[in-house]
């Protein structure tokens, strides 16, 4: 017995002592925390990858290395081979698809991406204007490590609510579901800067189409809800009376802070289909381009009712360019799927009743701060 | 002997195993959006069927399943449903190890051998088998402890969720559903435990609560799990996802944190242990009633045995195939054969009864 228990303790001790299963130390491997994807020549793909590698005598040094090949794990080794450190994609915080290769489709990298255990689901998807490669290796005076930039410069507004959250998560959500279209943020190189510069509208894995940033805010709020983001719109100064718009251009910029918003989506006719979508927004006013007496309960009635009717007719204008190019970023397949019993929907079947979908948005705004002064 | 109250830790841990980490999938072919009602209906059933479970153990008192086999159907029929009933628990600590095995290889070191978390697991399952019935009941207790934080979890990924997903209620065909629920077997089976358990509890007249108690924590965790799960990911997408659970820990993160479904993977071997451990136990009891072995014996050539298979099964086709054939028996074994046996058990007390006055 006591042969036994000595054995036992022997064999745990093995175990435990020769128990690092797979030593990753942080000296010896790159970091990619950035993964761009292009198409490369005869259909090949050509993959950018930002790699940051941790030195402990100097300070740690950012590397950009491109490679093309077939597939993404292809030129995953040829990258390694340009390496002196070996590739981990642990830290991966961002994909960036090329302009052209999301308009050829990327349904297959979300696919891959989806498979790989070691990319999690929280990981940012953007597309670039243009190539990223260029992007990328654009030596950059302000900005030392491009990857985490970007990452920090998405996450920023994903957070702030200024665009579209796109993580792997929700763009993978998206194009597995049945009427919903992926929409994810564009962005491009602005002379020293990266910003971001629009909205890449998707139907099924294909890019199709595009909305600048300021049509962004009208997709977000059909898509999702609002807690926080701040947007500008203008209203025809005719509508206002006049007494209150003296000196004001033609069109007068109206800034808000979205501070809670509610959203009703009906199905009233699931034949052609009609949809009612009424949208209720509370916001705090914070600028505005007339010299307006807010102190009129009459005025801010008048001035809401304004700002509800200019919401109201962009984002019916967003609508109908989304379903001119066949993206139902919208979500109402969705919508239709679940209030229709034994729809049967299929992706080609909603999109062909998507095209000949009616909306009748209604939307209802209040003022309920606009700041310290009047 | 051992307290009625521990029971709930028993059934609890021995129904969780690794059957969570991906039975969304399994359910969601079959039943579509509609896949809580197919757990809701399977957990339902459990209590059904632990309450004949209950009636068939008080006819006889103080005996377990492998007794009662013996008394109803004679010695050697009697003993030929014994040994499938060891082939089973057995067949269920092997998928169960094999699985989780498989999760650890594709979730966090590829690279890892199989042997090498095999052997690491079966000592550790020797050792705390080798320290007797108590010991094993401890571990469920902390497996339950230890464990349950991992459920709040769940807020996590609940704000991505979309609630929409879930209707229209009850579009699918009620035969889907129901199919849905009978896939369900792999994951909740394990309470069928009782089965072996119920000599060794002190307060019988307890055991019914704790049981049902047990068995309603299950329900409870499986149906929060699909509800998440079913709102969270889009259709088709969770039909690819083989470990939805695990895909839905992958959102969380936490400043000190990245990755937090590598602790979770780890964390799972607790998890585990008590499956592992109590079905190695219900297939011991079984086995001293066939042949003369005592217990360091017997986990020693257990261990060997399933050593040996764990390194023979190595794709995920076949251990996908193990699965779907133990799920098919154990359905019937679980669901269906209690109520015969307890239909018997009446029977046979019946005609015992009869006999006696006569006689």
């Amino acid at each position: 017995m006591k042969f036994i228990k000595v054995m036992f303790i022997f064999i745990f001790l093995l175990i435990t002592i020769a128990g690092c299963a797979e030593q990753k130390l942080l000296e010896q491997v790159g970091l990619t925390t950035l993964l761009g994807y292009d198409l490369g020549e005869n259909e090949k793909l050509s993959t950018t990858a930002v790699i940051r590698q941790v030195n402990p005598e100097f300070q740690s040094n950012v590397e950009i290395v491109s490679a093309e090949n077939e597939t993404a794990r292809g030129s995953r080794a040829e990258i390694n081979r340009k390496t002196s450190k070996k590739i981990m994609s642990g830290q991966m915080r961002v994909v960036l698809f090329g302009e052209e290769l999301a308009e050829d489709g990327i349904a297959h990298h979300i696919d891959t991406l989806s498979k790989n255990s070691d990319t999690s689901g929280s990981i940012i998807v953007a597309v670039v204007e243009g190539e990223t490669k260029s992007l990328l290796e654009y030596q950059f005076q302000e900005i030392d490590d491009i990857g985490t930039h970007i990452y920090k410069l998405l996450e920023q507004n994903i957070k702030n609510e200024q665009m579209i959250s796109s993580s792997l998560h929700e763009v993978a959500h998206d194009y597995y579901s049945l009427g919903r279209d992926i929409a994810i943020p564009i962005i491009k190189r602005d002379k020293e800067h990266v910003e971001i510069s629009g909205v890449a509208l998707f139907d099924k894995g294909k890019m199709v189409g595009k909305l600048s940033t300021e049509e962004s805010f009208y997709v977000k709020l059909s898509r999702d809800l609002y807690d926080s983001a701040m947007f500008e719109i203008t209203i025809p100064k005719e509508a206002l009376p006049e007494s209150q718009t003296k000196n004001s251009p033609e069109k007068i910029p109206v800034v808000i802070d979205t501070i809670n918003t509610k959203k009703q989506v009906k199905l009233i006719n699931p034949q052609t289909p009609e949809f009612d979508m009424h949208i209720t927004v509370n916001g705090r006013m914070l600028e505005i381009g007339a010299n307006m007496d807010l102190d009129n309960p009459k005025n801010v009635k008048k001035l809401e009712e304004e700002i509800g009717k200019s919401i109201a007719k962009n984002l019916e204008r967003v609508l109908v360019y989304c379903q001119d190019v066949n993206s139902d970023a919208f979500g109402l397949g969705e919508y239709y799927r679940s209030s229709v019993r034994h729809s049967n929907l299929t992706h080609e079947k909603w999109h062909e009743l998507y095209s000949t979908a009616k909306v009748n948005i209604k939307v209802d705004f209040t003022i309920l701060r606009s700041g310290i002064f009047e | 002997m051992i307290n009625a109250f521990l029971l709930f830790f028993v059934i609890h841990t021995t129904q969780i195993g690794v059957g969570i980490h991906g039975f969304q999938r399994v359910i969601y072919q079959e039943a579509k959006h509609d896949a809580w009602i197919s757990v809701l209906l399977i957990g339902i059933a459990t209590h059904i069927i632990a309450i004949f479970m209950i009636k068939t153990l008080e006819i006889y008192g103080s005996n377990d399943l492998y007794g009662i086999h013996q008394d109803i159907f004679g010695k050697w029929f009697g003993n030929f449903l014994n040994f499938i009933y060891i082939v089973y628990c057995s067949t269920a600590f092997f998928s169960v190890l094999r699985n989780y095995i498989e999760v650890v290889q594709t979730w966090v070191f590829p690279n890892l051998e199989t042997w090498f978390i095999s052997a690491t697991l079966l000592l550790l399952v020797i050792y705390a088998f080798t320290g007797g019935f108590r010991v094993i009941v401890g571990i469920s207790f902390f497996s339950f402890v230890l464990a349950i934080w991992l459920l709040p979890m769940l807020v996590f990924p609940l704000q991505f969720t979309t609630a929409r997903s879930l209707l229209p209620v009850m579009e699918n065909d009620i035969m889907d559903i129901l199919k849905g629920a009978q896939s369900m077997t792999f994951t909740i089976v394990g309470f069928e435990i009782l089965n072996v358990i119920y000599p060794f509890i002190k307060d019988k007249n307890n055991v019914k609560r704790h049981v049902h108690y047990g068995l309603l924590a299950t329900t409870i965790i499986y149906l929060s799990v699909i509800l998440v799960s079913i709102a969270y990911f889009s259709p088709d997408q969770l039909n690819k996802s083989i470990w939805a659970t695990l895909s839905l820990f992958s959102i969380v993160r936490f400043p000190f944190i990245e990755r937090f479904e590598y602790i979770a993977v780890c964390f799972w071997m607790l998890i585990i242990l008590p499956n592992l451990c109590l079905y190695l136990w219900a297939a011991y009891r079984g086995s001293i009633r066939l042949v003369k072995v005592n217990s360091t014996q017997f986990v020693w050539i257990f261990s060997i045995v399933v050593f040996m298979l764990s390194l023979s099964v190595e794709t995920r086709t076949e251990i996908n195939a193990v699965n779907n054939y133990f799920s098919k028996v154990g359905f019937y074994l679980i669901f269906v054969y209690p109520i015969l046996l307890y239909l018997l058990a009446v029977m046979k007390k019946k005609y015992t009864t009869r006999k006696e006055r006569k006689g």
